[in-house]
């Protein structure tokens, strides 16, 4: 950033004014940055800004790059979020692996014709198994494969029968959406978790527990979303098998986009208490 | 605060609070001063790690003062970043001394010259 007009302008109220335009650039600049790291930094980063003499667009690009950063830290550094998602890949893939091994085993208890091994549901055993190994290991590779493979078997199990019964996708789409927010919490969790007797000891945590809430919120609000929102289309065409109806393309969308909205609602709160607590307890001991 | 090794502009601040409490401007300079002009942190950087170091408790406010009606705030090194700068100067002193062995045996191998 280049002061122009106090380099053009000559000494006194001419070089103030240029000064304060200066100024005024640098806070249109630190206004990148969120609102609470500008609360506590603004002014002392605008001193510093002012005082430093190597001004120019190396001086923007740092002041830009690092309010990327500092946005960044907010969401995927917080430590509380991440310790919250690997105890929702572990615990979240467990209670899938269950329900999976319930559907894979359950034919041998009724049928009696010989057993044979269904693809879908044989990758889905698989694939949550694999993810609960990874999550005690921390191997994030290996569970982001595994979370894909059950994924790909959560939807791959309702679709087969998608054209005959289109309702069989909504009872099990909080399924599908507990598989979606494994794979995802798998991505950003803590590499290593703690050690077996410290699994429980996470989740008594207050902080992970409210942000275990924001994980499962997506989860939690496809059961009224599914409910609400589906029970005439369910009811439609279990009148009128002769006429059933597919999920419409907006109906697709509400699907994806109230979860997300849940955790993005669920998110800015912790986000918003957070803040408040940290700058009390900083206001506390300085 | 992990076990992983501190980035260089890191255990630079650090070592420039270490010695007493320091305003931003102020660390940028001592920085500098100690790198021969090397590492000459900017206010974005500096004040993104400085947060980062102050959230992880390496760092505290020590006191603060207003200068030709700027905020001006000094910090310090808490306990946490005492032990956590003399942690990252061991392994760092460890790791020249294994290079610096290195080097005499090579240089008594080869006589100086090159391999």
């Amino acid at each position: 950033m280049t002061d122009c007009t106090a380099a053009k302008q000559g000494p006194g109220g001419h070089a103030k004014e240029g000064h304060s335009v200066t100024e005024m650039r640098y806070r249109r600049l630190l206004a990148l940055y969120p609102r609470d790291f500008r609360q506590e930094y603004e002014e002392e980063m605008l001193a510093v800004l002012m005082t430093d003499d190597r001004r120019g667009p190396a001086q923007v690009l740092d002041v830009a790059r690092a309010a990327v950063t500092v946005r960044f830290r907010l969401v995927a550094g917080a430590v509380q979020w991440r310790r919250a998602a690997w105890a929702v890949q572990l615990f979240g893939a467990i209670v899938l692996l269950s329900v999976a091994l319930r559907r894979f085993l359950m034919p041998l208890t009724w049928s009696t014709s010989p057993f044979r091994l269904d693809a879908v549901d044989g990758t889905r055993v698989a694939g949550w198994a694999v993810v609960v190994v990874a999550a005690l290991l921390g191997w994030r590779l290996l569970g982001f494969a595994g979370a894909a493979a059950g994924l790909a078997g959560e939807i791959a199990s309702p679709a087969r029968y998608y054209y005959d019964t289109p309702a069989s996708v909504l009872h099990v789409y909080w399924i599908i959406t507990a598989a979606a927010v494994v794979l995802i919490a798998g991505l950003v969790a803590l590499r290593a978790g703690p050690r077996p007797r410290g699994w429980l000891a996470v989740v008594r945590e207050p902080e992970v527990r409210r942000w275990m809430l924001a994980w499962a919120a997506p989860v939690l609000v496809t059961i009224p979303l599914v409910r609400a929102g589906f029970g005439a289309f369910i009811e439609h065409n279990m009148r009128h098998p002769e006429s059933l109806r597919l999920i419409a393309p907006y109906q697709w969308v509400a699907l994806v986009i109230v979860p997300v909205a849940a955790f993005v609602a669920v998110a800015v709160l912790n986000r918003r208490l957070e803040a408040t607590r940290f700058r009390l307890a900083r206001a506390g001991t300085n | 605060m992990t076990d992983a090794p501190m980035r260089e502009p890191t255990f630079l601040m650090l070592t420039a609070l270490a010695e007493e409490p320091r305003h931003g401007y102020a660390v940028i300079e001592d920085v500098a001063a100690m790198t021969g002009g090397r590492v000459r942190l900017r206010a974005g950087t500096l004040y993104a790690a400085l947060d980062r170091l102050r959230t992880e408790g390496l760092i505290e406010v020590d006191h603060e003062e207003v200068v030709q009606s700027r905020l001006r705030r000094y910090y310090r090194l808490t306990a946490a970043g005492e032990r956590g700068l003399a942690t990252e100067t061991a392994r760092l002193r460890e790791q020249a001394a294994i290079a610096e062995r290195r080097l005499r045996a090579r240089h008594a191998e080869f006589g100086g010259a090159p391999a």
